[in-house]
């Protein structure tokens, strides 16, 4: 069927490619303002996750009282309390579970309010529609989790080495992709299987308790902690703590940028291919709109 | 324009479509009519790439309908409530949409008010959808599908949850729109709303196209044949009225008692002429005060077309 159409379509012109992403990156921000204003409009529920942060930090903090220093790991030759080892942890497990449950929670909010097949209508391509709807959290999360540790830092009386702040930043910011691309993951799960929350649970939950964020891994079995070594969670978690609590520099960061770099990248990949995927098999079925 | 040709889907063991063949041409209202279940959103799904057919094919404005090029312009009015975020406001939810049109902030802001003010939603721009009625969402929908300007415009119910007066502003808007040269496929049960409004209509019946053509076309399949009598005077009863039709249309003409002793229902075999009916009633000093069509010939139509084996 090749009529000529008797309107003229827009086409993206060879040579516009930049201007046709830039086009599509200004969309981004408007799913930035849409998903402000949603979660302005549930201040209740914004206020009430950072005081549940503080909630269980506090509950750290008293369980500290308990904890023997001396079982935990030095940092830079010196002592740490348990607060100082379970902050980083604790930030770090609210993100990677916040941020999942958010970017997967992003998608299924799209299908059972029916707006999904609206964004799809739009001339606005899937990665764009992938990028805006985890825009947000991605966004906020770690701007979160770095006010979190910086006012408990100051109400716990943290002693946490100012100049790796620059250093736990750049892992925090390697380790991202990571969790974007589980989420990613974890959306075309949802899209798939309509109810695939209780599977994200699960899995951050073993990717905490693999991670060394509450307790030493040299506690656990042997064979788990050789293989939680190699957990995304645990190695960022582990850079970040020697950033913040040994002062290490740039220098020792190496192997950390080696683990974390290919794990973000394959994650995002695998996420993105995925939620094409998922998007694909939906179109084919009709059932995009289900729930 | 619209064209879908051989388009079937199915679905397991449930056929949705088979075999449809329509064809939209640019500035015509095209009207999609069918009862519940007739496959009209299935149709329209896949007119606008939500949904892969399983055979057959389709293009709009000459292209593939998944080329996202096209999502310019094409808008489309889904059948469902559910298609905004609640929890803000209608312009800022048109803003979103328009902003992913790719229109720049203050662009959207000012089209979103525009079409809002075309549906008369502007007195609730700033209230969040939740608290919008299902008509109000409906209006918003088209609201919604009307920010881009499209030259395709495919509408699933619009008017399904509105009262007359939003009905027919709508209505208005639309057929404004194939004024100015778009193409409309709008999806309707309601059949008597097509009249005057659409140019051409396609009747799908359990998923298979029962009629194509103009709509003065589908009124010449009608074939009323019920008729409310308001008669005074003369013979009274209904015995001796049935007498004197079955005299001048021998078993061509049935009547009946309705809700009082003034009101006849009134049934014509195919072919016979009211008048004559009518007339044989009048001579024999019946005086028919009120002679009324039970149904619409385009309900007429409608029914026959869709009658099992229809």
């Amino acid at each position: 069927m090749n009529t000529t159409p008797a309107v003229e379509v827009p086409a993206v012109r060879s040579g516009s490619h930049f201007g046709a992403f830039l086009g599509e990156a200004a969309k981004v921000t408007a799913f930035l303002r849409r998903d402000f204003l949603v979660a302005w409009s549930y201040r209740m529920s914004f206020f009430s996750e950072i005081a549940g942060m503080f909630v269980q930090a506090i509950t750290f903090y008293f369980v500290g009282l308990m904890v023997n220093d001396s079982v935990l790991p030095t940092y830079g030759g010196e002592n740490v309390t348990y607060m100082e080892f379970a902050a980083v942890g604790i930030a770090f497990g609210a993100f990677i579970s916040v941020g999942l449950g958010q970017v997967a929670t992003a998608v299924r909010q799209e299908q059972l309010m029916g707006t999904l097949e609206s964004l799809l209508m739009t001339p606005t391509s899937p990665a764009t529609i992938q990028a805006g709807s985890v825009a947000y959290p991605l966004l906020f999360l770690p701007l979160r989790t770095g006010v979190f540790l910086a006012l408990i830092a100051f109400a716990f009386g943290l002693d946490f080495a100012p100049g790796g702040l620059a250093p736990a930043a750049l892992v925090f910011l390697l380790f991202t992709p990571f969790v974007w691309g589980l989420g990613l993951l974890s959306a075309a799960g949802v899209m798939t299987f309509k109810r695939g929350t209780a599977g994200i649970g699960f899995g951050v939950a073993l990717l905490v308790l693999t991670s060394g964020a509450y307790f030493p891994l040299e506690l656990l079995p042997r064979f788990v902690e050789l293989v939680a070594e190699f957990n995304p969670l645990a190695v960022a978690i582990g850079g970040v703590r020697d950033a913040l609590l040994g002062n290490a520099g740039w220098h020792s960061l190496s192997a950390e940028v080696f683990l974390l770099v290919p794990m973000g990248a394959a994650s995002l990949a695998a996420g993105v291919t995925a939620f094409r995927l998922a998007v694909r098999r939906e179109r084919a079925r009709g059932t995009i709109g289900l729930y | 324009m619209i064209e879908a040709r051989g388009v079937s889907r199915h679905f397991r063991t449930t056929t949705a479509l088979q075999d449809v063949t329509l064809v939209a041409a640019r500035g015509d209202v095209h009207a999609l009519l069918g009862p519940n279940g007739a496959g009209k959103t299935t149709l329209l799904r896949i007119l606008s790439g939500l949904m892969a057919p399983t055979s057959g094919v389709v293009s709009v404005l000459g292209l593939d309908v998944h080329t996202r090029a096209l999502r310019h312009v094409v808008g489309l009015v889904p059948s469902g409530d559910r298609s905004f975020y609640l929890r803000i406001s209608g312009l800022e939810n048109l803003v979103f949409f328009g902003r992913l049109h790719g229109l720049s902030r203050n662009q959207a802001i000012a089209r979103g008010r525009d079409v809002l003010e075309a549906v008369g939603l502007e007195d609730a721009a700033n209230k969040p959808v939740g608290v919008y009625s299902h008509g109000m969402q409906k209006r918003l929908s088209v609201a919604r599908a009307l920010l881009a300007e499209p030259s395709v415009l495919l509408v699933d119910e619009a008017t399904h949850d509105l009262d007359p007066e939003g009905a027919r502003r709508i209505r208005e808007l639309v057929a404004a729109l194939a004024g100015s040269g778009s193409t409309v496929l709008w999806a309707t049960q309601r059949i008597d709303e097509i009249r005057g409004f659409a140019g051409n209509v396609t009747l799908l019946h359990r998923g298979r196209v029962r009629f194509s053509g103009t709509v003065p076309e589908l009124m010449a399949h009608a074939t009323p044949q019920s008729y409310l009598l308001r008669l005074r005077n003369g013979v009274a009863d209904r015995d001796a009225l049935q007498q004197v039709l079955d005299r001048a249309l021998p078993g061509k003409a049935r009547i009946a008692t309705a809700d009082d002793a003034e009101h006849y229902r009134l049934g014509l075999a195919d072919g016979v002429v009211l008048g004559d009916a009518l007339a044989s009633l009048t001579l024999e000093g019946v005086q028919v005060l009120a002679c009324r069509e039970e149904r619409s010939e385009i309900e007429e139509a409608f029914l026959a077309l869709t009658r099992d084996g229809g």
